[in-house]
């Protein structure tokens, strides 16, 4: 049960480094945290409102007191178990969410700080490189799947990054050598078995990494060579949609357009075909036909998942009309 | 606590065993529940694939990427069949109101990392490296319960890479400083664990530092 409790003037509710379960909340009166910043070491007072709780993280995170709980002047409170104060969050969201983006807030400071400190001590690997490093360690220990992911990332947020010739040729080899993998043990049906599959998808990353260089032209006309040598289903239909993006790059809008349009229709239920859309959408922008432009952002808008990257793409794409 | 997640039917996303979920370095903007299968959390460190955490259903992994977008600190890769939903910092309100058993769980885990990053702090701003290591034990001390308050030997399912990463030290630096302690028979290192021979001995040591700073 809640219990009520009355404080008088300069009593303690909880000294730093107690252990204790309560949560309150202030019902009137004054209380002040006291406690010493961990980066300054100066003391800090943080005066409680009334209708606010405290004790909360120590209580529920069942570590000491962190501060000193000073009764400033005659106050009253009522203090709750961690499992009674659960009950009234879940049933009041509102407190909950204010107190996650408060907690969310010292989390990202202590970060920060964290960070800082190590910063100055330690060399930390750029993001790219660790990327990327990542993708080699995978390769280098045959875990294939693992370093195909890795390095697609990588290609993929670092298309022309200082690793991206590179990453493009170990991609090649984690794909090729997916392949003798999967074929050798009796239990591998579920894979694409066959050599002939390879070659294709041999040649189709060789497309996609002179892509990842910026070398549409020489892309472009090996994704075409792909689609001539009568690739199957799945790497011709990839192949289409990257020779639309080579256009797209080239600033050939207006086969760009065709192309893609042509693509939507063929291939209905093609994964890449918001970003199809999209890609119609900023070729329209490039010829200067706004209106149409903002057309397809707006469908893609409505037809994309809110957390897809391509919202925020088309969003911001629309923004730029002035739309 | 069984909880009836059908209405975020939507945002299920499906990985086979073995797939990566998303990998350390990369920008993260998604975070996961899990519905069923595990997930481990695993890092490479110094060329070795090291397994920080096995998760389970029910529950969360990338919650970092809520706060900022900043690069993942960890890779999470799918053990099993794993089904999770998959929200982002756009629709975390929903999720939020719609369920607040996971806003109460997400609640607890920030109270831990927060308490967590605090003390990891402290441990770092300690200047001497020796210091830090013991602290990090100190540390590590005071998150496992003991049994009897009088005996001072502690023992530790924990790795020399571990306590690098908590210090904040090269894994070669931290390396030397344990085999100097091991050389004092202040500890005992084995290849999953560390046992301490006297917490209060390194307990002294590390607040005695700790004076010798603040009033240089």
């Amino acid at each position: 049960m809640p219990k009520a409790a009355n404080y008088k003037t300069i009593s303690i509710v909880y000294f730093k480094g107690d252990i204790n379960e309560k949560i309150y909340i202030l019902n009137n009166g004054r209380v002040s945290l006291n406690y010493n910043d961990i980066e300054t070491g100066q003391e800090m007072h943080d005066l409680i409102k009334t209708g606010e709780f405290f004790g909360v993280k120590s209580a529920m995170g069942k570590y000491p007191r962190e501060e000193t709980a000073v009764v400033l002047q005659d106050s009253s409170m009522i203090a709750f178990s961690v499992a009674e104060f659960e009950q009234i969050v879940l049933q009041n969201t509102r407190i909950m969410i204010k107190m996650l983006k408060v907690f969310s807030n010292q989390l990202r400071r202590i970060h920060k700080q964290v960070r800082n400190l190590l910063k100055s001590g330690n060399d930390v690997v750029d993001p790219e490189t660790g990327l990327f490093n990542i993708g080699e360690y995978y390769l280098k220990v045959s875990k294939q799947k693992q370093a195909v992911y890795a390095l697609r990332r990588y290609l993929t947020y670092y298309p022309s990054g200082k690793h991206s010739a590179e990453a493009s040729k170990l991609l090649d080899a984690a794909e090729s050598g997916a392949t003798p993998s999967f074929s050798t043990p009796p239990a591998s049906s579920s894979r694409e078995p066959g050599s002939d599959l390879s070659d294709v998808a041999k040649s189709y990353y060789n497309a996609v990494s002179l892509f990842s260089q910026e070398k549409f032209k020489e892309a472009l006309s090996e994704f075409k060579k792909i689609i001539e040598d009568g690739a199957d289903g799945e790497y011709e239909a990839k192949a289409r949609y990257e020779i639309g993006r080579c256009y797209y790059n080239l600033q050939k809008y207006d086969v760009c357009i065709k192309h893609f349009t042509s693509l939507i229709q063929k291939y209905p239920k093609h994964p890449d075909i918001i970003d199809a859309l999209y890609y119609v959408g900023k070729s329209y922008e490039g010829t200067g036909n706004k209106e149409k432009a903002a057309g397809f952002l707006k469908k893609i808008i409505s037809m994309a998942r809110d957390e897809a990257p391509i919202m925020r793409k088309a969003k911001k794409a629309l923004k730029g009309l002035g739309g | 606590m069984a909880l009836d997640l059908s209405m975020f039917n939507r945002f299920a996303v499906n990985f086979q065993a073995g797939d990566i979920i998303f990998c350390e370095h990369e920008p993260g903007d998604n975070f996961y529940l899990i519905q069923s299968g595990r997930v481990q959390i695993v890092k490479i460190i110094d060329d070795l694939e090291k397994i920080i955490d096995i998760l389970q259903p029910g529950e969360l992994f990338g919650e970092m990427a809520i706060l900022e977008e900043a690069p993942r600190s960890a890779s999470a890769v799918a053990l099993d069949t794993v089904k999770a939903l998959e929200f982002n910092r756009e629709n975390f309100e929903i999720l939020m109101k719609g369920t607040p058993q996971i806003a109460l769980k997400l609640l607890k885990l920030f109270t831990k990392r927060i308490y967590d990053q605090k003390r990891r702090f402290l441990i770092l701003t300690l200047d001497d490296p020796q210091a830090k290591i013991a602290d990090v034990f100190l540390m590590l001390s005071e998150t496992q319960p003991v049994s009897d308050n009088s005996v001072n030997e502690r023992t530790f399912m924990t790795t020399v890479e571990d306590i690098a990463h908590w210090a904040g030290i090269s894994p070669s630096e931290s390396k030397r400083i344990l085999g100097h302690f091991a050389g004092q028979r202040r500890l005992e290192i084995f290849p999953d664990k560390i046992i301490v021979q006297n917490i209060n001995d390194f307990a002294r040591f590390v607040s005695s530092k700790r004076r010798s700073q603040v009033s240089e």
